[in-house]
């Protein structure tokens, strides 16, 4: 295989993009919040899932406790199990400060599809294969009650 | 209600292969803190009613003569898992040479039929499919945040709240895992992993990429 092949070329680009960016646990990543944006998911899920009014229960918080404390913690301030070994901290559920700054969409979006898809860390995946979007909205209501704010 | 509770037990025994035949893993009362059979609920411990789909023998034999700690966060099953207490010591009992090889016997016989997809050989994975499996493993499925994994440099990198990966390749088939994969309510009820749907081209390779970590790859 010559240098110029295109293939060498292909993997070798791929893999620097392995290298470059280094995955959530390496901590020489501290600073890199990426600002890769995943491909365009379609808006029409997040409207299916409105109609019926969004209530927190018993239900929500076993399934935070179950899916979400692992990183997040047991009571949402972002001290989970994993925290210590991931390069980007779970975010604090009870912060209001940064809260307020993001929309519920965005939380949804997150939660949905994982941390890169709103232009966040890679190390929050994608729930959207195993919660419904109800549950989801259910859980974006629940991070409202322990963050006790609102998008601003 | 009494009468209720034998018809279940008489159909517990009698569906249950392990349990029906005296056998070391019944004398080792490995059973009260594993699964055999997936009727009730989660134990302290891992199910072991698919060990013989999970695991490799030669490393079974050797775990149960020397146990290693996997999940230092504990297991899911665990009371005190997500409290933040982790194991340092290991106190999984040990089993002598002779017994380590009986029951590895008996686990490796305790499998579950119909696994939903078979998998032969696995072509070895070129140095550019390692690199796109190693970026999707750590940032595309975030495997990483959760399952501790060799990095390039051959160190330990990852969360705890998922069994460590470091030595998968040794410790776990490669069916398995690609199994568990696409359909983990094959094992589990309700696992605390995502569930994850990708092409089957990137299962197996992601598949493959997990079967090349192994200890000797530590540095
Ligand atoms: C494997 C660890 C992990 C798990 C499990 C996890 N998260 Fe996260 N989550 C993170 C990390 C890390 C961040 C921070 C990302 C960032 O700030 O770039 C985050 C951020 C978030 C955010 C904020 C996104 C934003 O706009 O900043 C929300 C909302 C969230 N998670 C909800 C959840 C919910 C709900 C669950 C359970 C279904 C969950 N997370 C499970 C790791 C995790
Ligand atoms: C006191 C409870 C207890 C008893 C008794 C016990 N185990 Fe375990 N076993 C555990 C726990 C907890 C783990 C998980 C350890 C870890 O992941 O680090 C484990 C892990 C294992 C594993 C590895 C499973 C995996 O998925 O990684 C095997 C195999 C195993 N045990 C077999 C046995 C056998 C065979 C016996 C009987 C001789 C036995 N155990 C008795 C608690 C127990």
């Amino acid at each position: 295989m010559t240098k110029s092949s295109p293939t060498f070329i292909l993997n070798y680009c791929i893999f620097l993009i392995a290298v470059g960016i280094t995955g959530c646990s390496e901590k020489s990543a501290e600073e890199t919040r990426p600002p890769l944006k995943a491909e365009s998911h379609s808006p029409a899920s997040l409207e299916e899932a409105t109609p019926k009014p969004v209530v927190v229960t018993e239900k929500t918080r076993e399934t935070y406790q179950w899916y979400c404390a692992q990183c997040h913690g047991i009571q949402g301030k972002g001290d989970g199990i994993n925290a210590r070994f991931l390069t980007v901290p779970p975010r604090n559920h009870t912060k209001a400060k940064y809260l307020e700054t993001r929309t519920d969409e965005q939380f949804f979006e997150a939660i949905k599809f994982g941390g890169l898809s709103v232009g966040r860390a890679p190390c929050m995946p994608a729930w959207g294969n195993t919660l419904s979007d109800s549950t989801i909205h259910e859980l974006v209501l629940y991070i409202r009650e322990l963050c006790q704010c609102e998008a601003l | 209600m009494k009468s209720f509770l034998y018809l279940l037990m008489g159909g517990w025994l009698l569906c249950s292969p392990m349990l029906s035949h005296a056998s070391l893993i019944q004398e080792k009362k490995c059973s009260e803190c594993h699964r055999l059979s997936k009727d009730g609920n989660e134990k302290s411990g891992p199910d072991l009613f698919y060990a013989g789909n999970k695991f490799q023998a030669s490393w079974l034999k050797q775990y149960l003569q020397n146990p290693a700690i996997i999940r230092s966060a504990r297991g899911t099953g665990d009371p005190d898992f997500l409290k933040g207490i982790q194991v340092n010591s290991q106190k999984h009992p040990a089993l002598s040479k002779k017994d380590a090889g009986q029951i590895t016997q008996e686990l490796m016989a305790i499998t579950l039929l119909n696994l939903p997809e078979e998998v032969d050989r696995l072509e070895p994975l070129t140095k550019g499919q390692k690199a796109k499996t190693k970026y999707q493993f750590e940032r595309t499925f975030s495997c990483i945040s959760c399952h501790q994994s060799l990095n390039l440099a051959g160190k330990v990198r990852g969360g705890i709240s998922g069994p460590s990966l470091v030595n998968a390749g040794n410790r776990l088939q490669a069916r398995w895992i690609a199994n568990w994969l696409k359909s983990p309510n094959t094992f589990s009820n309700k696992s605390r992993m995502p569930v994850y749907k990708m092409d089957d081209e990137a299962r197996l390779q992601l598949t493959q990429f997990i079967m090349t970590l192994k200890n000797e790859n530590k540095r």
